[in-house]
């Protein structure tokens, strides 16, 4: 079995697990939604807010969200069986991301969506560069979400050390983001960002794959 | 034990010799006056600040590579000074904003990025602390070690970028015209507290090996 379909397998699996759940999905959309109702009314929704509101939000989202990643296995003492398996554990990393990405992406669509109406942008007409910046932004952030969510397992109190790395770490993610959203919105030059998002990606994606397995090391 | 204390004596000759010249043998700046003189003390502990985790990601690869203890108390010391060499600059720098810009703290990017370093360290620290295990805490942090100084310079410009494009840098700290005997002041200052730095982390790392092998001495 090549790498390709055993990160695949891992990803289907961690998929078809939310799936049936929808807990994680659930409880990061209330958060993301409750956070944008909040900054909305207390800021205010004027349109030229909205790319930074919803970034905030996609943040604080990600920080509860990328926990439950690794949490799943744990609840059922599945990662140490996960880990048994034979052959390299990146793979195990790169199906673990992928499944994150693809759930981080859906909820940035519904957010958008929401944006739409809430804020009055036009998020209609530009939909598909919205969501191309946004998995752009995405990909990093799942990428070492994925290291920290293996990092925090055998820390005590991992709920509150995952917003404090997560946050200072991905802030050119958020930042990145928040200025291609308003970029697009406003249909102004989008400068250096999307370069800021793309060595992002390319430093975590050389980077985390091998830390994780650093990481997942048995004592 | 004698190099140690030998290098200890030398910081503390060298910090008196920077205090004595920073502080009556440089002139006043025309236009901050006497508040410069917090220069001295500021841009030696960013400096020595940015020193420690270079060394915390240098003893962090090595550890992970080597998986040899002594990397990891380097490692480990490293950062723990380096936590509070931030600290101190953010300190000082707050302290010499007030009266020569006007505000304890501006959105500059040098600070942004400053305060984000202090976070990601003292998170690092947490990490340590707080694992079940002091191998796996150790792993734990030289991982948070590499990818938070990687992630560094994206920090840095992006913060950078993100002002620039709305504003221009209302106020530029960088543009101070440095007279040869401020910049022997500032360079005296930075000599000292790199040595103080060194007598530091020697003392650290010993500490951190001797509590490693629950020693007595």
């Amino acid at each position: 079995m090549n790498g390709f379909l055993r990160a695949a397998a891992v990803a289907r699996k961690d998929l078809r697990v939310e799936w049936r759940g929808r807990q994680t999905i659930t409880a990061t959309g209330m958060v993301a939604l409750l956070m944008i109702l909040l900054l909305g009314f207390v800021v205010g929704s004027e349109p030229a807010r909205a790319a930074a509101i919803l970034w905030v939000a996609m943040g604080f989202a990600a920080v509860l969200g990328i926990p439950r990643v690794t949490q799943g296995e744990v609840d059922q003492q599945a990662l140490e069986i996960l880990l048994l398996y034979p052959g390299s554990r990146e793979h195990l990393f790169w199906g673990k991301c992928a499944a994150l990405t693809v759930m981080l992406s859906a909820l940035l669509v519904a957010l958008l969506v929401l944006l739409g109406v809430l804020f009055g942008v036009d998020v209609w007409d530009h939909g598909g560069a919205l969501v191309g910046v946004g998995v752009l932004g995405i990909v990093g952030l799942s990428v070492i979400g994925t290291l920290l969510a293996a990092l925090v397992l055998h820390v005590r109190g991992r709920e509150l050390l995952m917003p404090l790395l997560l946050l200072p770490l991905a802030l050119p993610v958020v930042l990145g983001c928040v200025r291609l959203t308003e970029a697009i919105l406003t249909g102004t030059a989008a400068g250096l960002w999307p370069a800021v998002l793309v060595s992002f990606d390319v430093v975590s994606v050389l980077v985390c794959p091998i830390l994780f397995e650093v990481v997942m090391d048995e004592v | 034990m004698t190099a140690q204390t030998g290098l200890g004596a030398v910081a503390v000759l060298l910090l008196g010799i920077a205090a004595y010249v920073s502080l009556f043998a440089s002139p006043p700046d025309a236009f901050q006056g006497e508040y410069v003189r917090i220069m001295y003390a500021h841009v030696p502990n960013a400096w020595v600040a940015y020193l420690a985790f270079a060394i915390t990601f240098a003893a962090s690869v090595l550890y992970l590579w080597k998986r040899r203890p002594a990397y990891d108390h380097l490692a480990h010391s490293a950062t723990e000074l380096g936590v509070l060499f931030t600290g101190l600059a953010l300190l000082t720098g707050s302290i010499w904003g007030r009266p020569v810009w006007g505000t304890w703290w501006t959105w500059d990017a040098r600070l942004v990025t400053t305060a984000m370093l202090f976070l990601i360290y003292t998170t690092a620290l947490l990490v340590r602390g707080l694992s079940d295990d002091p191998l796996r805490g150790a792993r734990l942090a030289a991982v948070i070690g590499i990818v938070g100084f990687l992630d560094v310079p994206i920090i840095h410009y992006s913060v950078v970028w993100f002002r620039t494009l709305h504003q221009p840098a209302s106020i530029a700290p960088g543009s101070l015209k440095i007279a040869p005997p401020m910049l022997l002041a500032l360079m005296l200052s930075l000599l000292a507290f790199t040595v103080l730095f060194m007598y530091l982390l020697r003392l650290r790392t010993s500490l951190a090996r001797l509590e490693a092998g629950g020693e007595m001495r």
